[in-house]
């Protein structure tokens, strides 16, 4: 099996890594950057708790080779909040309890501010829409809308 | 019972919505769940070996080649670990010796250095099978010709309110039998009979099953696990394994869901008979999400036949029930599902005679655990269904029949145990009037049916008589307080709702409250388990000892330094205050180092730890033969869910435009905190009343897989979620709370099955509301409607 | 049982930077090499240890792959490699190919849908593929580019079969190309799955029609179907209904029949094959009605 040396850009900090063919993103991530806030919940881009940004779109890291990532920029939740701010989306999920079990809410998180990133005012519908590939099994997914809904009001 | 006294006042921050003490870690990646724990290089991974079949004999194993595949470091069987284990009978063995019971059933377990070799060495382990007959179903498995899935079942240690029969694949029967069932009959007008069938369903916590164990050289056990019950699990694998509960620690961080699937033992013994082969070494073992399927957990199918008598004012007379619960290869918790489901089986309506039988009955199906309602949800899509039925058949409006027929303060339930108080009419109002009960309301489009329905339930903690609590507040220089508590974070809020009864009872600022987490067995205070949402009312009330017990203390030395009665003093706010002179102090440094006496005589007190515990020391026996006893459970939550939906009549998908859902939380400690819960097990009744169910063929699981499994989405969810607290204060809870985490899912179901009816005029009996069973329903009744005419 | 593996078994990656390469590595490791895109239908076949490339070969930074170009004149032309989010975003489809967009809507979910591409969909060959009824509604043709150059597959001819497309041995997909909509044209695509959104097709229909005076009714429709029959299906009988009788209530009563009758579903844990008839029969209703509102609209 071979191994690649790849430089990518992960959280605004470049790494350069060798990784062998069959790992994914998802675990150099964790495993090789010690990133675990993002998750695996099943290796089949269902559940959507390992979402990250890459080059600006989110994506299922559990199906992305850690190779085809040389080159790329990653944002992961840790990288989220930056110059000691959370982003609006990280405040509106604490104020308005976003998570319960915490498990999805790195992937939504990602996912919703992919969403207001390419639509600053989503509708109710569209934030939904951007969820689907997210499973929570605690919340219902009441409040996860409506901390979006207020982050984007705030101002995304 | 002293310290509930206050049960009428609520002190800040009761009853206030304080953020998620836990959730700035959560939102920002910080949050440290079980996988995400460094272990270093020398961490091995576990990985099974399951049966493919549903029911066999293991007739041979050979492990030679997985043995001597490069990177494998051990290879365990059953002949690696010979004591039972499980909760409350001792059934299983950690890995099969002589016979697997269902598809998954753990044969072999291989430690590796990485995932993927144990992986493949697994599938290099020879097993040679006699395939016997399986039992694939619960009628079925009480036929006395039916094979026998334990044969040494008489031999099994046991809880004692638990009754197998050897001999049978009955591991426990409850009976209920109160007033006179037959002499009722005749005397109702309207009687109805039907049979409802619920499927089994997984928990499905987006967080899979894990644990890591790691045995020292002495033989002392540290096991990390994803974890409800950090301290059964140590007791549990304490008398499987022949090791003392003080060498064994249990570390539990942040768990991802849980949902009961996390509760009792499961992967955590596989990792520790694993670990135990390899000093020194932590093993990691991991559930696959397809193994979270079927591995773990699965909710228990029931078949449920029921029988409800009225008379034609509409009072309920009589009420038979007979479960069948398919409890699956083993039973954790399943006997006590059955027992619970029995003693509940009237749902929370008051009627004189009742007769009820409930049956856990093996199966080569996989094990049946606790989930989120423990029996309640499975029981309510009957019980609520045919009271439905019984209206109708008495031409009378479902909410007046039951207002008429629903259980009140003062009545006698079904097991002779007079009820509490309780605010069931009262969530029967408001969650009806929340979707405008009585008015018909059009349907959006032509091809669409619109329907209101509702549902009502109760359930109570189920749980040994004697499942105790504890808790220590420990004091620091700056007088922020470390709380410790061994009840588990599992989503559910419980921390931040722990840290606002520790400030209230204490006197001091919500944000001076640290949880000491994670729950470690070896730190924490002990607590039975995280379940039987029991943790705001029992763990609730060790916490105010405990703060209760520290405040003491405190008092007394600035009593003393005062030289005031402690009687007049209070803490606010962390002052100490005295109401007779007005002195006050703060309470920093000298809950560390205490207070100097007059004239340099030394120093008095000392580093303040206060502790309590809590135990109910009031619930009674039921007697084995009736089910009648004067206490059976500490109390019942009550609530109703109102439902106003759509159905698409060319393809059966059903649409909830409106869930009203009222309970009666005694008093609810973070009300934010309740509604949250109301909206999660919205959440999941509806998905579970729609879309759910664990498909089998020959006892093959077929859909472990989220592309087959499907749970709700953010789109499937109902328009619009509406919770309506209702506080009646419970006699025995702090502050009158008691527990509401399961109850939303209970009436989910047959709240939205009535609506259905409603909409459409179908019945349907057996869960979940699919849209096919929906169409089919629709089309099986325009053809028998054709043939009318 | 076979249970899929935690993770991804061992295998090489190679990045291609031309066609001739692809093309020896097909012909060196005609049972080895793998092709693959997305890696969104490849990486779960490999955990499931449906498929054990030793090689898989990354096509998507081949010159062109993920282009996507329109001209009002020969149509579009996507790259196999282009993303389904890309082709959705794309002007051109949001104005001209709104079958195509609608049903990149209904396809699993929006960060799935930045890796999957079209080519992968197509390739794939599953009878529930979204993008099937598109392609054979629209008539568009597969560029496959082989040992022996290049080759035009229609795309009623490249779908065979579960799992299997019509391209041969060393051939790889390069583009689709999708002419340009007949003038006037409108359609709905009409995806039913178990939940509301994101599910895989239990049934899908593809309507599309235009005005065309040279048939009776005065609109050409065309109509196709996945998820009933072992590969995505064109439904001519109900055409020729629809082609030659007014649109009428009844006449789409029966061209819905038809659609139904010419639906051959199996019963599977996903639904029965009772139930798809009949959603094959309300979907394909519903499309009709819809589209004929559109076109009154537009008329
Ligand atoms: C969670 C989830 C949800 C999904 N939902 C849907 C859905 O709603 N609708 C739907 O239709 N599909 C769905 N899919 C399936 C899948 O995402 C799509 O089929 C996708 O378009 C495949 O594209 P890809 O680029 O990822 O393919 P890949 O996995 O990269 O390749 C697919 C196949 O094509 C072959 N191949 C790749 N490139 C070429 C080429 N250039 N020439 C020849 N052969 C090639 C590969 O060898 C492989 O056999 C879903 C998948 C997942 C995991």
């Amino acid at each position: 099996m071979g191994t690649h040396r790849i430089t990518l850009t992960v959280n605004r900090v470049q790494e350069v890594a060798e990784v062998p063919s069959n790992l994914t993103l998802l675990d150099f991530l964790r495993e090789r950057l010690a990133l675990t806030g993002t998750k695996n919940g099943c290796s089949t881009g269902e559940c959507g708790a390992c979402t990250v940004m890459m080059n600006g779109e989110p994506v299922n890291s559990c199906l992305v080779l850690a190779v085809e990532a040389d080159g790329a920029e990653i944002l992961t939740i840790e990288g989220l909040a930056h110059d000691g701010q959370l982003d609006t989306l990280q405040k509106a999920f604490i104020e308005l309890t976003g998570t319960q079990c915490g498990f999805c809410a790195p992937g939504i998180l990602i996912s919703a501010r992919a969403l207001l990133n390419r639509n600053p005012h989503p509708s109710e519908a569209e934030i939904r829409d951007a969820l689907r590939g997210h499973l929570c099994r605690c919340t219902g997914y009441v409040r996860i809308v409506e901390s979006i809904q207020a982050a984007a009001k705030a101002g995304g | 019972m002293d310290e509930m006294k206050h049960t009428q006042k609520a002190p800040y921050p009761i009853g206030e919505s304080i953020p998620r003490i836990d959730i700035h870690a959560k939102v920002t990646g910080e949050a440290k769940f079980t996988d995400d724990l460094p272990f270093g290089p020398g961490l091995l991974y576990g990985r099974v070996l399951r049966s493919p079949h549903p029911h066999a004999l293991i007739k041979h194993i050979n492990v030679s080649k997985a043995l001597t595949m490069p990177g494998v470091r051990a290879v365990v069987t059953g002949a690696d670990s010979d004591e039972h284990i499980g909760l409350y009978l001792k059934d299983r063995f950690i890995f099969c010796r002589e016979r697997v019971r269902f598809v998954g059933d753990p044969v072999a377990g291989v430690v590796a250095t990485s995932e993927a070799i144990a992986d493949e060495a697994c599938r290099l382990i020879d097993v040679e099978y006699e395939v016997l007959d399986p039992v694939l179903d619960p009628i079925r498995g009480i036929q006395p010709d039916a094979p026998l899935l334990h044969p040494d079942l008489g031999d099994y240690v046991v809880a004692d309110f638990i009754q197998p029969k050897p001999g049978t694949n009955i591991s426990n029967h409850f009976k209920v039998r109160k007033g006179d069932i037959e002499a009722a009959w005749p005397k109702c007008d309207v009687i109805v009979e039907r049979s409802f069938r619920v499927p089994e369903v997984q928990h499905v916590p987006i967080e899979t099953h894990i644990a890591i164990a790691r045995v020292d050289q002495n033989g002392k056990i540290t096991l990390w696990s994803s974890s409800q019950s950090p301290f059964a699990q140590r007791n549990l694998i304490s008398e499987a394994l022949g090791v003392s509960q003080s060498d064994i620690r249990v570390i539990a961080p942040y768990v991802g869901g849980g949902f009961g699937s996390k509760a009792g033992v499961s992967v955590e013994g596989m990792a520790v008979v694993m670990a135990r082969k390899v000093p020194g070494h932590p093993v990691k073992m991991r559930l696959t999400r397809e193994e979270e399927f079927f591995c773990s957990f699965v909710r228990q199918g029931l078949i449920a036949k029921t029988r409800v008598g009225a008379t034609k004012d509409g009072k309920i007379l009589a009420m038979k029930t007979e479960y069948y619960w398919d409890a699956g290869a083993y039973t954790e918790y399943g006997v006590n599902i059955t027992r619970a489901s029995g003693y509940s089986s009237t749902g929370p309506y008051n009627i004189p005679n009742v007769w009820a039988d409930s049956y856990c009955v093996y199966t080569n199906h996989p094990v049946g655990g606790p989930m989120r309602g423990f029996g309640m949800p499975e029981i309510h899509w009957g019980i609520e269904q045919i009271m439905d039925i019984v209206a109708d058949e008495l031409g009378m409006d479902k909410v007046e029949f039951r207002l008429k027929n629903c259980l009140r303060s003062g009545d006698i339930n079904v097991t002779g145990m007079k009820m509490h108080p309780i605010g069931l009419t009262e969530c029967i109002q408001k969650a009806s009037k929340a979707i405008n009960w009585g008015t018909d309301e059009p349907a959006s489009a032509p091809n669409k049916r619109r329907g209101k329905g509702l549902a009502i339930m109760w359930k109570a903690p189920a749980m040994p008589p004697n499942a105790g609590s504890s808790a220590w507040v420990r004091l620091n220089e700056d007088a922020t307080v470390s709380l410790g508590i061994g009840g588990q974070e599992i989503g559910q809020g419980t921390f931040t709702v722990a840290a606002q009864m520790a400030s209230a009872a204490l006197g001091v600022p919500m944000d001076w409250i640290r949880i000491s987490a994670p729950v470690d067995t070896q730190y924490s205070p002990y607590e039975w388990q995280t379940v039987a949402s029991r943790l705001t009312w029992s763990m609730g009330n060790a916490i105010v000892k405990a703060a209760h017990n520290a405040r003491k203390q405190i008092l007394d030395i600035v009593a003393k330094y005062w030289d005031e009665n402690p009687e007049d003093l209070d803490i606010k706010d962390g002052q100490v205050i005295s109401y007779k002179t007005e002195n006050s102090i703060s309470i920093e440094n000298i809950v560390v180092y205490g207070l100097p006496q007059p004239d340099g005589a030394g120093w008095q007190g000392g580093p303040i730890i206060g502790h309590g515990n809590f135990m109910p020391t009031y619930v009674t026996d039921l007697d084995n033969e009736t089910g009648q006893g004067e206490r059976a459970v500490v109390h019942y939550t009550t609530g109703c869910q109102a439902v106003d939906l759509e159905v698409n009549i060319e393809t059966g998908h059903i649409t909830i435009l409106n869930i009203a859902s009222a309970f009666d939380v005694g008093k609810a400690i973070n009300p934010e905190q309740v509604r949250a819960q109301i909206e999660g097990g919205v959440g999941m009744g509806a998905s579970t009343g729609i879309l759910e169910s664990l498909q089998f063929k020959d006892g093959i699981p077929q859909n472990i897989s989220f592309m087959d499994y499907r749970i709700a989405t953010a789109v499937d969810m109902p328009k619009k979620v509406e919770s309506i607290i209702v506080e009646v204060p419970q006699d025995d809870g702090p502050w009158g709370a008691r527990g509401v985490g399961e109850h939303p899912m209970v009436p989910t179901a047959p709240a939205i099955a009535n609506a259905l009816t409603a909409a459409v005029g179908v019945r349907i009996l057996d869960l979940p509301l699919t849209p096919e069973k929906v169409f089919l329903a629709l089309e099986q009744k325009a053809m028998t409607q054709g043939k009318g005419s | 049982m076979n249970l899929p593996s935690p993770g991804l078994p061992d295998f090489d990656y190679v990045s291609a930077d031309t066609s001739d390469e692809v093309v020896s590595l097909l012909l060196k490791y005609p049972n080895d090499a793998r092709l693959f895109m997305g890696g969104t239908d490849i990486f779960l076949h490999m955990r499931d240890r449906l498929v054990t490339p030793k090689l898989l070969v990354d096509v998507k930074h081949l010159p062109g792959m993920t282009s996507i170009d329109f001209d009002p004149k020969s149509g579009l032309r996507l790259g196999a490699a282009a993303t389904l989010n890309m082709i959705a975003r794309h002007q051109a489809v949001v104005k001209y190919y709104s079958l195509l967009a609608e049903a990149i809507d209904a396809f699993g979910m929006y960060q799935l849908r930045n890796r999957a591409t079209i080519g992968g969909n197509l390739c794939n060959a599953s009878p529930c593929a979204d993008t099937g009824p598109i392609a054979l509604v629209y008539e568009a043709s597969l560029l496959a580019i082989g040992p022996k150059g290049e080759r035009t597959i229609p795309a009623a001819e490249f779908f065979l079969g579960p799992g299997k497309n019509a391209l041969d041995e060393g051939e790889f997909l390069m583009r689709i190309d999708f002419p340009t909509p007949p003038k006037g044209c409108a359609g709905r695509y009409l995806k039913l799955g178990r939940n509301s959104a994101g599910d895989l097709a239990l049934v899908s229909a593809a309507v599309m029609a235009y005005p065309d005076e040279s048939v009776k009714s005065s609109y050409s429709f065309r109509l196709a179907l996945a998820s009933v029959a072992p590969t995505p299906i064109r439904v001519p009988a109900a055409e020729a209904i629809l082609a030659r009788d007014p649109l009428t209530d009844e006449t789409i009563e029966l061209a819905a029949n038809e659609a139904e009758a010419t639906s051959r579903p199996i019963d599977d844990i996903r639904a029965s094959a009772h139930y798809r008839k009949a959603m094959v029969k309300a979907l394909t209703r519903r499309g009709i009605l819809e589209v004929r509102t559109m076109l009154e609209k537009e008329g």
